[in-house]
């Protein structure tokens, strides 16, 4: 057997690769160096850690990385119960149930700042929509971005309304991969619709509910637009989370420190998502 | 259908139609309502129709600030997007169809490409050293960049439910690798194409992070980064900020509404494998 | 000890009659088989019988309880699922006792249960094993496991055989039968095989169209065929049938003659044909004649005789075992 070129070169891999070393993991990589440095626009000075000493020492990048997991975890845990409950609902043959689809996955497909700066108009504490309606209900609406003990979870509220069709629809195909026969089985057995719902729906939909978490974990942990579009990280720094600071930190000139912040995002990330995906693996289901 | 399931919908649809439509609806009728009026914020019908001027008045604002932005944000998408689909789906090919030591790198590099998060300072320092910092060119490479592992993924899977034989039926006629590519395999690829290119395009043409960081400045702006900077600029003038948002919205809309599947299809892709 | 009644059973989904009117009467501890080719209604029928599909008119009694309006669960019927339903992520032990924990019995009280039925089954060294480390084989019995220990009434099996390759099929015929022996219960399958009908039943149920072709012991069904229809089915290779002429100079609309009840003779016989094929199974020889006036006469023969395409033969019925329909 003559050896022979092979019709799948490696060259094909080239160009891609070209392109992504150099402005993915080139930098990626730098930035470990840099993060070692104080680095701004004239000089580069070796640092050693500390940057990262001050990112745990600074109230205002500590709380940076707190509300970064705060709203991952807030953001992943809505839109996996919510987009689980939702997609039951969306295939269970109710009237309008592919209307109501179309409906709820919408907003996925919007800008971010858009959606941003309406709910930011829509929120406004005395002038905005959501508080004129409550006080047509007697109700005093808080000041969803104005109070700093709020902010945050406001945009939470937003991040998921926004995200919960995407949860949604991926869960509707992970329940359409789910075979009729086990629900009869169980109501042979005379499982009542909750029972139905707990102990056949939510472990046969396991895949879906791992691609879910994961990707709105990493999307919560990154989340960036939204937070800047509403409040800027705002009032003071009671909502920035890691993506802001990091921003910050480079408009203010501060690129080690900035880019320390990426590699602790970095790490977050990893610190997170691999145990989890390692731990959803090590339970696993062969359908 | 029985009375339940039409009452449970009816209900439904009444709560998506609060939570969901009424921000939307929000949007347009205050794109379309007076100056004046549009300070009050209210959720009113609008009493006087001024939809075609507030939008002549975006348009207009800044010189023209929005057409250039389309411009650019649409060039981007375009280029991004071809050589996505051309990158992508060669890389995918090539790992699907040659079992090597390599693939498992090339996929390790895939993953890390979802999971971690751009180094935009260092990446910065990178563009500059490349010239590349604040152009149009430079914003193009960065969305290939960072969109080639989802594209790859996509692809090499599509890639696995075309038999070989097709490959092998054109070498024994003689073809060479490109010819093999480019006239058996990838006129083969159409449906997950069209997904990427969907996908993808909503993705680029509404990235607001990526802009920001690699085209600061007046001269290279987009349609997210112009609607961001118009906020200050419309703060007395309501119906113009959400006309900007109403036209930043239009597109993907389009889109959606010929698209829909391939859009669900492609972003549930994976879902169920496991 | 139950019976299964079936008064006047109708379904139809909007316009399309699915099922016309079946009666039908299952005594207690019969093993009793619906069989009929695709889309027949047999699963159908068994999915009214266990309640998953409602009746759009009729009457159905369990050991003398009119359940026509029942849910599943209070009929006292289990059902063996053609994919087994076993749940992935339960092991057999977990996958058996379902039931009862959804019933929220005491889990001494289902480990208890849960061991017994795996040890009828010769299951009890896989228990704590997931499906999709068992063969198919064993799948099966875990199906069958979880249906027994609910101690039902009627046992109903969908096609359970339909998944496994044919050696295992004949071994899991034999299973299921000593099964139905050990525990005399009443048992409904529903197959597409007629031979796992005829093996296996105590009484078959032939249905086609949505109505019942003939209700009889195997043998029955087999020598005394009261429709063309069932003639045609019951027993491979397939019952001559002639219409027309031919027919009609035996006295009847409809003329059958099993190809195993006819004799072969060079020298004379009541039709004469030529050989046009021949397939030889080892034991046996199937001749393919071409006989003037017939579409084709197949007839089965030693597989040792010696036969030549293009050979002229005569073939002839055995007395008694001709079948006329008017």
């Amino acid at each position: 057997m003559v050896a022979r070129k092979s019709p799948y070169p490696y060259w094909f891999v080239l160009p891609a690769a070209v392109v992504f070393t150099t402005l993915f993991l080139a930098p990626t990589i730098a930035s470990f160096w840099f993060s070692l440095t104080r680095w701004d626009l004239f000089t580069t000075q070796f640092i050693g850690l500390e940057n990262y000493k001050q990112f745990f020492r600074e109230p205002f990048l500590i709380k940076g990385l707190i509300n970064t997991v705060i709203y991952a975890v807030t953001t992943s845990a809505a839109k996996t119960v919510l987009g689980l409950l939702l997609a039951v609902l969306l295939t269970s043959g109710i009237w309008a149930q592919g209307a109501l689809r179309t409906i709820i996955f919408f907003p996925v497909l919007v800008s971010t700042i858009g959606v941003g700066i309406t709910f930011s108009v829509l929120m406004h504490p005395t002038r905005g929509l959501i508080n004129v309606a409550l006080a047509t209900l007697g109700i005093h609406g808080p000041g969803w971005l104005t109070d700093p003990a709020l902010a945050l979870y406001s945009i939470v509220v937003v991040d998921v309304w926004k995200g919960v069709g995407l949860a949604t629809v991926i869960y509707i195909a992970g329940l359409a991969s789910i075979s009729p026969d086990y629900y009869e089985a169980a109501r042979i057995d005379g499982a009542t619709r909750r029972q139905m719902f707990f102990r056949v729906t939510v472990p046969l939909s396991k895949p879906a509910t791992v691609t879910v978490v994961t990707l709105s974990l990493i999307g919560g942990l990154r989340s960036f637009d939204l937070i800047w579009a509403m409040t800027k990280g705002g009032p003071g720094f009671s909502s920035d989370v890691l993506a802001s600071v990091i921003y910050k930190q480079y408009q203010a000139g501060f690129y080690g420190l900035s880019t320390a912040g990426n590699v602790i995002l970095f790490l977050l990330i990893g610190l997170i998502v691999l145990p989890l995906t390692a731990w959803f693996n090590r339970k696993e289901i062969d359908l | 259908m029985t009375r339940r399931q039409l009452y449970t919908g009816i209900v439904a649809m009444l709560a998506c139609g609060v939570i969901f439509v009424m921000p939307f609806l929000f949007v347009f009728l205050t794109a379309a309502k007076t100056r004046h009026e549009a300070q009050a914020l209210t959720f009113t019908w609008p009493s006087e129709w001024q939809l075609w001027q507030n939008f002549m008045d975006v348009i207009e604002a800044r010189n023209y600030m929005l057409f250039l932005a389309y411009f650019n944000s649409t060039v981007i998408t375009v280029v991004a997007v071809t050589l996505l689909v051309l990158f992508g789906a060669m890389v995918g090919y090539v790992v699907q169809r040659r079992p090597s030591r390599w693939n498992t790198l090339i996929y390790g590099f895939v993953l890390a490409g979802l999971m971690i998060p751009p180094a935009v300072v260092p990446t910065i320092w990178v563009l500059q050293s490349l010239g590349l910092f604040k152009t149009i060119s430079g914003m193009i490479l960065i969305q290939i960049a960072y969109g080639l592992s989802f594209t790859i993924l996509l692809f090499r899977s599509f890639i696995a439910a075309i038999p070989r034989d097709l490959d092998e039926a054109a070498i024994v006629d003689g073809a060479k690798p490109l010819q093999i590519f480019f006239r058996v395999v990838l006129p083969l690829l159409k449906p997950v194409t069209v997904t990427v290119i969907v996908v993808q395009s909503i993705a680029i043409f509404n990235d607001f992070t990526n802009p920001l960081y690699y085209l600061p400045g007046r001269e290279n702006v987009t349609v997210q980064l112009t609607l961001y900077n118009f906020q200050g600029q419309f703060q007395t003038q309501f119906n113009l900020l959400f006309m900007n948002i109403l036209l930043v919205t239009i597109p993907p809309l389009i889109v959606f509404i010929f698209f829909n599947r391939q859009i669900v299809a492609g972003m549930t892709a994976g879902a169920v494998k496991g | 000890m139950t019976s299964v009644v079936l008064q006047d059973v109708r379904k139809s989904f909007g316009s399309l009659d699915v099922i016309k009117g079946i009666d039908l009467t299952i005594e207690a501890g019969e093993f009793c088989v619906f069989v009929g080719p695709s889309g027949c209604g047999k699963s159908t029928l068994l999915r009214m019988i266990s309640g998953l599909e409602t009746s759009t008119s009729g009457k159905m009694f369990i050991d003398g309880k009119d359940v026509t309006a029942a849910e599943p669960s209070e009929r006292g019927i289990a059902m063996v699922f053609q994919s087994y339903a076993l749940y992935p992520h339960l092991t057999v032990a977990e996958n058996i006792g379902f039931g009862l924990s959804l019933a929220r019995r005491p889990k001494a009280e289902i480990a208890d249960k849960v061991k017994q039925t795996a040890e009828t089954l010769q299951l009890a060294h896989l228990l704590d094993r997931k499906p999709k480390a068992l063969s198919g084989g064993q799948r099966q019995r875990v199906a069958i496991g979880r249906a027994i220990i609910r101690n039902p009434k009627v046992f109903l099996f969908d096609e359970p055989l339909s998944n496994l390759d044919a050696s295992l099929r004949s071994q899991m015929r034999i299973e299921l039968t000593e099964l139905h022996a050990k525990l005399g219960a009443t048992m409904i399958y529903v197959t597409h095989d007629q031979v796992e009908a005829m093996t296996m039943a105590d009484k078959i149920v032939v249905l086609n169209g949505g109505k019942i072709e003939q209700v009889g012991s195997p043998m029955t069904l087999y020598n005394q065929p009261a429709t063309p229809f069932v003639a045609g089915f019951i027993g491979s290779p397939k019952t001559n049938l002639f219409e027309g002429e031919t027919a009609a100079q035996e006295g009847c609309r409809i003329y059958g003659i099993r190809p195993e009840h006819l004799t072969l003779s060079t020298t004379d016989g009541k039709w004469k044909g030529a050989v046009r094929y021949v397939e030889r199974l080892g034991a046996d020889a199937i001749v393919y004649l071409d006989v003037p006036g017939l579409p084709s006469l197949v007839v089965r023969t030693d597989g040792d005789r010696r036969l030549e395409i293009g050979e002229k033969l005569f073939a002839s019925p055995v007395a008694g075992k001709e079948v006329r329909f008017q």
